[in-house]
């Protein structure tokens, strides 16, 4: 790939040469404005003097210095060591995946985590009572231990752990959303702690926190050697005596304990341990060792920062609390998308292998897969009109009575399985385009600009209709692909730059959602099942439009074919035969942006299909273009339908939001193909 | 102070207790069946326009707590509930009948197959559901009414809810028997808490979310009808969310020193024994001064009746003295 921008102007130059060489001003920077923020509130109450004291004693007679000693005081020091655990971590899982978007979060820790206490809170309530950490840390190493099992055959490869991670995360969080939806009363703090909230009201939290910090943060420092040589590529790292597979996986492990650790105590807090390490190299952190040293301290800097704000922000609010996660969602977004300006050259990253191989599969017959794939979707068409639960038990629905039954069940299945489809197709398209499996159709921002618009329409209070309700969202989505064509035109509409715009959009819903998730209650389990995929709200027409539109797609198809094949060669390559790349990029995008739109509206942002779809048409052995674009579409569908079913039909008369299931069926299924066609 | 698991949670028996005897009202209340009003078909207008109805509804469906409640208050058994199990756990009273009422799904997602298969001559539900109102009106008359919207007192909302649902089926005089005893019973816990001298104190009603997090109930609750009537003051003056509450970090609990705290049940385990080891809840002002005051569970959410019970609770609560923590 060429530089991004050979004619950049020379003052611009200057100012990042000015900006590289001064990682100590930016980092200098950050921590200033954080202690305005946290003192601000303090101005009148307490001089500077005697919050430092804060720190170590307190006035018992006096009720401001204990609130400075026992809750100030440990905030701070705890947002301090939480940003600079999880900067660190960032930076390791960075090096270890080479890859700018893989972070902590990424590997399937934190919804590990949840989901053991969100099982500890509802089955064993007097376990939180002796540890918070217990269930939250078993959750986090049965996630990575998933992660590990699986990948370990593959030797760690960065692409099968960073998939596997992904494909853990959602199949885990899928199960986790699902106990919030279903039990949400009794899980008030799983609300808290997802929105990520650093209100400490004593000393015990940051006491346990900082000891094991300090032991795992000089492990991986430990560690630094053997992770600079993986930088060199996995082989010249093995030449040089480097256990790569040991190296990495120890690694993992530590980033795990790590950020188990951290997160059982406080929460869900994103995006620290992603920003600090992209901002330690955009200041010029460009050796290792760099990067290691400035992450924690722009991560400490960052979420004290956040944590400042937040305070000030609830100070100033309607008396309700605003989480850290949120403004620390918000500082994050602005962070990712100045690191899609510098960042030039992402898709190289040393160590990331320049094809998305890692996973060669033998190469199936086309026809039995796609036949097989039909079959399955007729047989789960036939399975879902006929056979279900009612209130006095399962009963079959005979041919005959189909007319009637179509009124509950049509509409949905079928919305379902055309959304499934043109996911799966926008999916393959954005990882062909992007060269990155970690592309699905969620980081081009498209759904995340349809959620972000619902998300102000709850936060506003306003109870809308289903046609508002689709307007809406589809003017998000709308609002997402402006933004996004107009950013990505400075790129050329190449690769991860689009990736990391759609990643930034995603952000600012999430700041969003968090404080959707800290109040909690039914506007919160309504926003997450429309999230999730409310199929059950979809009417007879809505489905009819999203056929006319799957059609209409499958023809725009038939012509982007070649420039897919393409594209990946490179830009000099495809420039050479004939292509031209920016237009061609553009008409891509285009396409996958309004397969992504018609799917989110109708049946929410967070299908995760997209994701999957690809991957199972390559685990299916279809590599070519034409091939795994036909099969993807065929296995979203037969994925998404099936887990509209047993939305339907599981827990019935209780629905459960169709992306869950489909999350967890497709992911199911992918981490078993891993294991079973996987080569290193 | 340790963890009394009874307290804390909900409490089966005397659920089932209070089931039983509603069941026992509600019994010889009867409906109707098919008998069309003399005077042809009656309109109702409401949130989501109007409602046409050529009889008294016998076959309702409700797909709120608040809804579900009004109906039992009336002495009616709806058909089909939603989360019907969880109504007995988190509403508790009136009780629901064991047998006969039917789970139509969740709150946030009911079940249309199953509704329809009720074959309901009426639906209650409320605005949250609205991007499902085309389909819920294609299975039967629906009625939307919403407790919580913004600038509305969800008190009065409540009322109207429970008034409207009692002139569709024809029991206005059960409402208003229904509405007198609520008055009744403020005004003589009113009397109470005045005689111990306790009018005009400031009061916060807090639900503990975690060990850091509480939810205050705010000016424009369901709850702040409580506190006015009995003549108390909401120790939480911020304006609150759409329902009516706060969700903040323990430490906004300072900001008012002499407000008496009462914890509304359920609280979380181990809570207890996490807020005697922190010295942050051991010098709070209202902890330092007993003023810590356990109340059983009540449904923030609901209509007319929490209001009794709570009226009820947080007078007993008042009354038997403070304490230095949470149970």
């Amino acid at each position: 790939m060429v530089s991004s921008n050979p004619t950049a102007a020379p003052e611009v130059r200057n100012l990042k040469r000015t900006v590289r060489n001064s990682p100590l001003r930016a980092t200098a920077l950050f921590w200033l404005a954080a202690v305005a923020a946290i003192t601000l509130p303090w101005a009148g109450d307490a001089g500077p003097l005697n919050l430092l004291r804060a720190f170590w004693t307190f006035d018992p007679a006096d009720y401001t210095s204990v609130l400075a000693h026992f809750s100030w005081a440990p905030r701070v020091t705890m947002a301090i060591l939480v940003g600079a655990g999880l900067g660190l971590a960032g930076a390791v899982t960075q090096q270890i995946l080479g890859n700018p978007l893989a972070s902590p979060s990424t590997l399937g820790v934190a919804a590990g985590c949840q989901l053991g206490l969100t099982l500890a809170t509802l089955y064993a309530p007097g376990l939180l009572a002796i540890s918070a950490d217990l269930p939250a840390v078993a959750g986090g190493l049965l996630a990575i231990g998933l992660v590990v099992a699986l990948t370990g055959r593959l030797g760690f490869s960065p692409v099968s752990v960073i998939l596997a991670g992904l494909v853990v995360t959602f199949s885990l969080g899928a199960v986790n959303m699902a106990f919030l939806l279903i039990r949400g009363e009794w899980l008030g703090n799983l609300f808290i702690w997802g929105a990520g909230s650093l209100v400490q009201n004593q000393w015990q939290g940051v006491a346990d926190l900082w000891p094991r910090l300090l032991l795992l943060g000089g492990l991986m420092i430990a560690l630094m050697r053997p992770l600079r040589l993986l930088q060199l590529g996995d082989t010249s790292a093995r030449a040089l005596g480097a256990r790569v597979a040991g190296v990495r996986a120890l690694a993992l492990v530590l980033v795990v304990v790590l950020t188990a650790t951290v997160v059982s105590r406080v929460g869900v807090i994103a995006f620290v341990g992603l920003a600090a390490p992209v901002l330690a190299r955009l200041f010029g952190g460009r050796t290792l060792g760099q990067r290691l040293f400035w992450s924690p301290l722009l991560g400490g800097g960052l979420l004290l920062l956040a944590d400042g704000l937040a305070q000030l922000a609830t100070d100033l609010g309607p008396g309700s609390l605003v989480p850290a996660g949120t403004t620390m969602a918000l500082i994050g977004g602005p962070v990712i998308l100045l690191a899609l300006h510098s960042l030039r050259n992402t898709r190289q990253l040393p160590g990331q292998p320049a094809s998305p191989g890692g996973l060669s599969v033998r190469r199936r017959p086309t026809h039995w897969v796609v036949g097989g794939l039909a079959l399955l979707l007729l047989g789960t068409v036939i399975l879902a009109m006929a056979l279900g639960p009612g209130l006095a038990g399962w009963h079959w629905t005979g041919p005959t009575d189909w007319p009637e039954a179509w009124h509950w069940r049509g509409p949905r299945l079928l919305a379902a399985a055309l959304a499934g489809a043109l996911l799966g197709l926008a999916g393959t398209l954005i990882q062909r385009m992007t060269g990155n499996p970690m592309a699905s159709p969620e980081m081009l921002g498209i759904s995340g600009g349809a959620a972000l618009a619902m998300v102000i329409v709850v936060l506003l209070g306003v109870d809308i209709g289903r046609t508002t309700h689709l307007l809406v969202a589809t003017a998000g989505a709308a609002g997402a692909l402006t933004l996004l064509l107009t950013l990505a035109r400075r790129h050329r509409f190449a690769g991860n730059q689009l990736l990391l715009g759609g990643l930034a959009l995603y952000v600012f819903m999430d700041a969003g959602l968090r404080l959707v998730m800290t109040a909690g209650g039914v506007a919160a389990s309504r926003l997450l099942s429309w999230m999730y995929g409310a199929t059950w709200l979809v009417t007879a027409t809505e489905a009819l439009a999203l056929l006319g539109l799957a059609l209409a797609a499958a023809v725009a198809l038939l012509a982007v074919l070649r420039p897919l094949a393409l594209l990946p060669l490179g830009e000099t390559t495809a420039t050479a035969l004939g292509l031209p790349v920016a237009r061609a990029r553009l008409g891509l995008l285009l396409l996958a942006a309004l397969l992504t739109a018609a799917a989110t509206v109708v049946v929410g942002p967070l299908s995760f299909v997209g994701l999957i779809a690809p991957h199972l048409a390559r685990v299916l052995g279809q590599q070519t273009v034409g091939r795994q674009l036909l099969t993807a579409a065929l296995a979203g569908a037969v994925l998404m339908a099936l887990a509209d079913y047993l939305s339907r039909t599981l827990m019935f008369p209780t629905q459960l939001p169709a992306g869950l299931l489909a999350a967890l069926l497709g992911g199911g299924y992918f981490l078993w193909g891993l294991t079973r066609h996987g080569r290193a | 102070m340790c963890t009394d698991r009874s307290l804390a949670w909900p409490r089966p028996l005397a659920a089932l207790m209070v089931t039983l005897i509603a069941a026992l009202l509600a019994a010889p209340a009867g409906a109707r069946a098919g008998e069309r009003w003399p005077d042809g078909p009656r309109q109702w207008t409401h949130e989501a326009g109007t409602l046409t109805l050529s009889a008294p509804p016998t076959r309702i469906v409700a797909l709120n707590w608040a809804a579900t409640e009004a109906l039992l208050l009336l002495g009616i058994t709806p058909v089909g509930v939603a989360d019907r199990d969880g109504y007995g756990t988190w509403v508790q009273a009136p009780g629901l009948p064991d047998a006969g009422v039917a789970n139509v799904g969740s709150r946030s997602a009911p079940s249309l197959e199953a509704i329809a298969e009720l074959k309901p001559d009426l639906i209650v539900t409320s605005a949250e559901l609205a991007p499902a109102a085309s389909q819920l009106a294609a299975l039967a008359p629906t009625y939307v009414i919403s407790l919580y919207t913004p600038g509305a007192d969800p008190f009065e909302r409540a009322t109207r809810q429970l008034r409207t649902l009692a002139d569709m089926t024809g029991r206005r005089a059960r409402a208003e028997r229904v509405l007198a005893e609520l008055n009744a019973t403020l005004d003589q816990e009113r009397a109470r808490l005045a005689d111990a001298g306790l009018a005009g104190i400031p009061v916060a009603l807090v639900n503990f979310l975690d060990t850091r997090h509480v939810r205050i109930y705010a000016r424009n609750g369901l709850y702040q009808t409580v506190l006015d009537r009995l003549g108390l003051v909401n120790a939480w003056q911020a304006p609150g969310n759409f329902w009516g509450f706060s969700v903040t970090g323990l430490d906004a609990l300072a900001a008012t020193p002499d407000a008496r705290l009462a914890v509304i049940a359920p609280t979380p385990p181990g809570l207890a024994d996490s807020l005697a080891e922190s010295p942050f809840w051991t010098y709070l002002p209202s902890v330092q001064k007993h003023r810590v005051y356990p109340v059983e569970a009540t449904w923030p959410f609901g209509g007319v009746y929490p209001i009794q019970r709570l009226a009820r609770a947080l007078t007993d609560g008042l009354l038997a003295g403070g304490d230095d923590g949470v149970e």
